[in-house]
């Protein structure tokens, strides 16, 4: 497997990938905003048609009109502070109104399908480097913020009153999510992109630790989820975001099967121990 | 120093206000609960000197360069929230640019928490997760402490110990203490003044007027004074 250069080059992207997509995805499910991923996801195909019609790298454009998205859902937020549900159906009707539109009119320069399922042979050296380079950016700037993102994500007065710029910070979370979703696309696709960001993350809340333990096993429980599904959908022959997803909900429920488990030997531990 | 001029309030912005014109003037190193009724605009009032909401019209002044604020517990998302009672500290510390970690050991310490620092915030008993939020109020030296219903969800023996604490905080380290009450004995009992909110106006009174003037003898509002 190793001794084809796209295999490597998606081992590789894929690593980089399960870093920072739960890196992402804790803040968002611990803000209850897990279905941005969904829609910034949808938001991100609309990004790679149109730079499939125009030409270019459709990596960079998925990443510029995924920010553009976030930009507009925390605009919005102002606006529909009571049904922010509203936003996200309004962003996504955009957004694959769009994509369905370029789709459908038959001028792409390339074939969009393999973003909408993902595909390690779309994955180039060139894809690798942005997606790396994408990733540190981001990651640096997820350890830059983090006690801010921390704060917000738990107590957001709490933070406003210690003097966080809440609305800056939020904005430049949008476009790290719009990042790790532009990043992510080429190895699980958009379809169930937003799984990766966040079936690491609950699987890890199953275990009951403060933050920075949830979070270095949201990636441990990522990197096991994403290495397996591509591993085994190379040698299954199939996409390989559609067996992560099923990778990442068996690994969830073989923890909550485990935890169950724990806890009623620890209940029966108990009772003989009382008696 | 906490002053307010005319301070009105409605979330429309518009009539009617839930405070309509308050003036008060809160000396430094005063215990001051507020007290009223369900919906008199204690919490809003509270918000509006924390700067959490902006005035209808007036303004709201203070001298206090750090403010401590411990929100209503039912208004606190924590549960379930994975944070232990250390990282929910260290990262305010960080937030105020704060990096002695003594400091931490020292408030831990001060509010009998020292032991607890590796639990989960959500799973700490009432009168310990008040306590938590008293420590983080702490950080940073706060002249000035808001606290909104901080007995709410609390056992009895657990409030002796939490309004034990907020006193040593005003009277040995001389912080000033603003304490929206639901607990009328407790602030009758602890407070230096008691300011009554009511029809979106309000007036200060000792608690010895107030309890006279106010309160059967069980510590229950009479409605009928």
């Amino acid at each position: 497997m190793l001794n084809y250069d796209f295999m490597r080059n998606a081992l590789a992207a894929s690593l980089f990938v399960s870093i920072l997509c739960p890196c992402i995805g804790i803040f968002l499910v611990l803000r209850r905003y897990s279905m941005i991923g969904d829609t910034l996801s949808h938001a991100s195909l609309a990004g790679v048609t149109l730079s499939l019609l125009c030409g270019q790298n459709p990596v960079l454009g998925a990443f510029i009109f995924t920010s553009l998205s976030g930009a507009l859902i925390e605009f919005l937020r102002g606006y529909f502070k009571k049904h922010t549900d509203l936003i996200l159906a309004v962003v996504l009707s955009l957004s694959v109104g769009t994509a369905i539109t370029l789709i459908s009119s038959g001028k792409l320069h390339a074939n969009a399908d393999s973003f909408l399922f993902g595909s390690v042979l779309t994955v180039t050296r060139t894809d690798m480097i942005l997606i790396a380079a994408l990733s540190l950016v981001s990651v640096s700037a997820l350890i830059f913020m983090y006690h801010s993102l921390v704060y917000i994500a738990y107590d957001e007065e709490a933070a406003v009153i210690a003097g966080v710029k809440v609305k800056l910070i939020s904005y430049i979370f949008s476009i790290l999510v719009a990042s790790a979703i532009s990043v992510s696309i080429r190895i699980v696709g958009v379809l169930v992109l937003s799984s990766m960001i966040a079936l690491p993350v609950a699987t890890a809340l199953q275990l009951g630790k403060g933050f920075k333990c949830t979070l270095i096993l949201s990636i441990i429980f990522s990197i096991i989820d994403i290495m397996a599904g591509l591993i085994s959908s190379y040698y299954l022959n199939v996409a390989p975001g559609g067996f992560t997803a099923l990778v990442s909900a068996a690994v969830l429920a073989l923890v909550l099967a485990a935890k169950q488990i724990s806890s009623a030997i620890r209940t029966t531990a108990t009772a003989r121990h009382t008696s | 120093m906490i002053k307010t001029e005319n301070l009105t309030f409605s979330y429309t912005g518009l009539r009617p206000y839930i405070l309509d014109g308050i003036d008060m003037e809160i000396k430094d190193g005063e215990y001051v609960s507020i007290v009223g009724d369900n919906g008199s605009g204690k919490s809003t009032l509270v918000r509006l000197i924390l700067k959490l909401l902006k005035p209808t019209r007036g303004r709201v002044e203070t001298t206090a360069n750090r403010i401590g604020y411990v929100p209503q517990r039912s208004d606190f998302s924590g549960s379930g929230f994975p944070i232990t009672i250390y990282e929910m500290l260290a990262s305010y510390m960080k937030l105020l640019k704060i990096y002695d970690k003594r400091a931490l050991d020292e408030i831990l310490r001060l509010v009998g928490l020292e032991k607890h620092s590796g639990a989960l915030a959500g799973s700490l008993s009432g009168g310990q997760s008040q306590k938590a939020l008293i420590a983080r109020a702490l950080l940073g030296g706060p002249e000035l402490i808001v606290l909104d219903e901080p007995s709410s969800g609390v056992d009895n023996d657990s409030q002796r110990e939490l309004y034990g604490l907020i006193k040593k905080l005003n009277i040995e380290k001389g912080i000033t203490i603003i304490s929206v009450e639901h607990n009328l004995e407790a602030a009758v009992a602890n407070s230096t003044l008691i300011y009554h909110l009511s029809g979106g106006r309000g007036h200060f009174c000792t608690p010895q007027n107030y309890a006279a003037e106010y309160l059967n003898p069980g510590g229950k509002e009479n409605k009928n004074a």
